[in-house]
């Protein structure tokens, strides 16, 4: 039973930032089909920003989320401006889409490090408190963390199912055109959605960074984890998002408790899901259009 | 005269359908009892929109999958029965059985010549360590290549098909070079001008005697269901409710009734 | 053999552009031609690369030079090949998004085998030992001779792959990319062909990656990094997935850009090659991709003009 608990625990804390990521990178996928790679990169500055302003002005962890997830959501919805919807508008294909947004991961991954230099750098924080869940110590930032997930979760899921807008973005996600037509605004839903998945991503970064370092690779570590969790649980709703988030994480936490060496855990997750795809892909691979 | 005429008939190919059925989200598309297509050279399956000629035909190329029942082939040579329904869709062409398409499909980065000789190069000439057998492979269809570009007019057959028109002549002629036994045409002539169509029907036709294959045609335009085919499967509600010699089924009253309308002109 | 004229660091650089060449010239055949995005080369190149290193330094070989090297050589391009067999069946009938997530997983399961298996490959603190099969005297000497070699073996890459595009192989690649379940229902089996597209495709950056590692006769877990990957990447999208020359001219313009003219020839203070060269080399790869494909997608080559191809083949 203390296995239990203790995964679950460890597990839901510890990867609370992979699943609000997750929420976020979903967010962009499901509406307008995009594997944004720069997504690791929005991450990694959200762990920047925190950090530049935890240490410039001094501020207490809890008070730079908020500016953070600002600055993060608004310089997502820059990267949208400036490349993903010229690149729409230029009818750019899904690989070359997906060979754009790796390009900007790569330029934002090392700007960061020309900006903010090439050694890591840390929050300065006093040591967070702990506080006893089940038993089991866990430092009040990682409680934080499954705080604003389930925060975005409920925001979401008041904003998808209760205000106008959920039904404005199935619309926009099936057909743009037809959305159009029907006086939904694109740009504003679009703006919207990418702001909202900039906070997820900044606020992941953020606690990711608080937790251990920050450094370029920060997001980049994670991005393969965030991206099988929504190609996984993503298929039908940010539902199976954040289940299969959750899974993730309880599952690393349990692998990482029996093995005793954490990439033996990450291994075995990455061949478990790609195999899953792989069943799930074959089930549809005969349906042709032909 | 007699005994050809009977040898013939039983090494015609022959594709049966059995209590075959269909729905996309609970919507019942295609549901057959039974139907045996290859008793005539050519026939015609015909019916209102939405009858599901089309899901039946990508059911028999194994495109779409089968919710229940079977479809067998037998070949004109005779061999046992194969199970269709078993087989991945680029068996089908092994195997003899090929299907233009009724949206157009093309392949943006091939010329048309290209597009032909892919349609007719061998498998063992297509392996990664083959590259030196561009040559064989032209050599040994160029001519075949050659009478259908002459037989039909592209605007360039060295570049690329341009008009809608050139793509879907491009699928039915890369189906011909296949040399199948049966030939499944979706709505063949959507799109192509009127001289053009009798043209390409006159070829399917000839060579449905020439090569002993089986032609299935889906078709709107019924004049070319009643001038092409030798016996006609009229298809409503996912079902086939009638089948005939063409002159009776366009005469019948179930067929006039719902599909051809009473604004229709016999003619 | 006086070879003082030679600067051995430059020698470095041009090993690394013909390298790049050669990975972008294999990423050719499968970006370019069946337009399936392997973002993973570095795994494959590394695979072969520590494969190799492992059977040629951990085994107790009885037999005499040159035989260990070679025979490592050929172990390590069948586990690249291997390990693209397995990729290639793993992701051949997924999306791109499926591609995608597939060969970044195996990228990434490269990585932790090479950090966790540390009894075969000397985790975070490298694999040495790795050293030429032959001895003709002076290093720059040997390493000279091993940079022939390599041109001739990406000679060869390049050779196959203008066969290719002059093949019904290659026919049949390109129909894939462009409509594979128009192939499948012309009787291709674009299942098959993928997975042999990946299995050689890999063993050859495998083999690149061999050669890489003998040239330096190191191996650490951070040369296997998405940097690898990405040189191939933008050489080929920079050049043009088009033509079989796009690499070749992507690879020099990008990576020789940097490894050769920076390096060499610009007047920038010493203190910044170590950090901010590299760096900004990255910035400006990553700028050149989102760039390419906005303004010129066909990259600076442009258009092949496959017509006149098939015409001049016809022709001969």
């Amino acid at each position: 039973m203390d296995f239990i608990t203790d995964s679950v625990v460890i597990g839901l804390t510890q990867h609370a930032p992979l699943i609000l990521a997750a929420i976020g990178f979903a967010l962009i996928y499901r509406l307008s089909g995009l594997i944004n790679v720069a997504y690791s990169e929005t991450i990694t500055l959200g762990a920047y920003i925190g950090m530049w302003i935890n240490t410039t002005f001094d501020l207490n962890f809890y008070t730079i989320l908020l500016p953070t997830g600002i600055i993060a959501g608004l310089i997502s919805v820059a990267t949208y401006l400036t490349i993903f919807r010229p690149a729409k508008q230029r009818n750019v294909g899904a690989l070359e889409m997906i060979i754009i947004s790796f390009g900007l991961s790569i330029f934002l991954r090392h700007g960061l490090q020309f900006v903010f230099g090439y050694p890591v750098r840390f929050y300065d924080v006093p040591p967070p408190d702990t506080i006893r869940v089940l038993g089991i110590g866990v430092s009040s930032f990682r409680l934080a963390a499954l705080g604003s997930v389930v925060a975005l979760a409920l925001l979401l899921f008041w904003f998808i199912q209760r205000s106008g807008y959920g039904l404005q973005i199935r619309a926009l996600a099936s057909d743009e055109n037809l959305a159009q037509v029907s006086g939904i605004r694109p740009l504003t839903v679009t703006v919207l959605i990418w702001f909202i998945a900039g906070v997820a991503g900044g606020l992941a970064g953020a606690f990711y960074g608080v937790g251990s370092a920050v450094a370029p690779l920060l997001g980049w570590r994670q991005f393969l984890f965030i991206f099988l969790v929504v190609m996984v649980g993503g298929a039908k709703n940010l539902g199976g998002v954040i289940v299969v988030g959750a899974a993730t994480g309880v599952a690393l936490a349990a692998m990482n408790l029996q093995f005793g060496q954490a990439l033996y855990a990450q291994l075995a997750l990455i061949i478990a899901f790609v195999l899953l795809l792989k069943v799930r892909g074959r089930r549809f691979a005969d349906l042709g259009k032909v | 005269m007699g005994d050809i005429r009977n040898v013939a008939a039983a090494t015609r190919p022959q594709i049966r359908i059995e209590g075959v059925k269909k729905s996309f989200d609970g919507r019942v598309v295609v549901d057959v009892d039974e139907l045996i297509l290859g008793g005539h050279p050519i026939e015609g399956l015909i019916g209102p929109n939405g009858a599901g000629k089309t899901t039946l035909m990508r059911m028999i190329m194994h495109s779409t999958r089968l919710d229940e029942g079977k479809i067998a082939y037998r070949r004109g040579d005779g061999d046992d029965e194969v199970v269709l329904s078993n087989l991945p869709t680029h068996r089908m062409a092994d195997i003899g059985i090929v299907k233009s398409n009724q949206v157009i499909q093309d392949f943006d980065n091939l010329t048309i010549w290209d597009s032909l000789l892919l349609a007719v190069a061998e498998a063992s000439n297509e392996r990664s360590y083959q590259i030196y057998r561009e040559k064989r492979v032209f050599e040994a269809h160029a001519e075949d290549i050659r009478w259908y570009l002459e037989r039909f007019p592209f605007e360039d057959p060295n570049g690329f098909a341009k008009s809608a028109g050139e793509k879907k002549m491009l699928d039915i002629i890369r189906c011909l070079l296949l040399r199948p036994e049966v030939l499944l045409l979706d709505e063949p002539t959507a799109g192509l001008p009127e001289d053009l169509r009798d043209d390409l029907m006159e070829v399917v036709k000839e060579k449905s005697t020439t090569e002993n294959m089986l032609v299935v045609i889906v078709e709107h335009d019924l004049e070319v269901i009643w001038t092409m085919s030798d016996y006609v499967h009229f298809m409503a509600e996912g079902s086939v409710i009638l089948r005939g010699e063409p002159d009776w089924i366009r005469e019948h009253e179930t067929v006039v009734e719902k599909y051809l309308g009473s604004g229709h002109v016999a003619g | 053999m006086n070879l003082d004229w030679l600067d051995a660091f430059l020698l470095f650089g041009v090993f690394e552009v013909v390298m790049v060449i050669g990975l972008a010239l294999l990423l050719h055949l499968q970006i370019g031609l069946v337009r399936i995005a392997n973002f993973g080369v570095v795994g494959f190149w590394g695979l072969g690369a520590y494969a190799f290193g492992a059977s040629f330094t951990k085994i107790d070989w009885s037999l005499g030079e040159p035989w260990p090297f070679l025979i490592s050589v050929v172990v390590g391009t069948i586990v690249a090949g291997l390990g693209g067999l397995l990729v290639g069946w793993l992701i051949a009938d997924l999306d791109t998004d499926g591609v995608l997530v597939g060969t970044l997983g195996f990228a990434t399961a490269v990585v932790i085998l090479v950090t966790t298996q540390d009894g075969l490959t000397g985790g975070a603190l490298g694999m040495s030992g790795l050293r030429f099969p032959f001895d003709i005297g002076k290093t720059k000497a040997n390493e000279l001779l091993w940079f022939g070699i390599l041109v001739l073996v990406v000679g060869a890459i390049f050779y196959y792959v203008a066969r290719v595009h002059r093949s019904p192989y290659g026919r049949l690649l390109i129909a894939v990319g462009d409509n594979e379940p128009l192939a499948r229902s012309l009787g291709k089996p674009a299942f098959r062909a993928k997975l042999w597209l990946f299995a050689i495709a890999s063993a050859g950056m495998g083999l690149l990656g061999i050669m890489s590692a003998t040239m330096f006769h190191l191996l650490i877990p951070e040369a296997i990094g998405i940097n690898v990957t990405l040189a191939a990447i933008v050489a080929l999208v920079l050049g043009g997935t088009a033509r079989v020359w796009g690499a070749v001219v992507g690879a020099i313009l990008t990576v020789g850009l940097f490894e050769i003219l920076v390096q060499f020839y610009l007047p920038f203070p010493r203190s910044w090659y170590t950090q901010a060269i590299p760096v900004l080399r990255e910035m400006v790869f990553g700028a050149a991709l989102i760039i390419v494909l906005l303004v010129r997608p066909l990259g600076i080559l442009g258009d092949m003009r496959r017509d006149k191809l098939v015409r001049r083949m016809h022709r001969g």
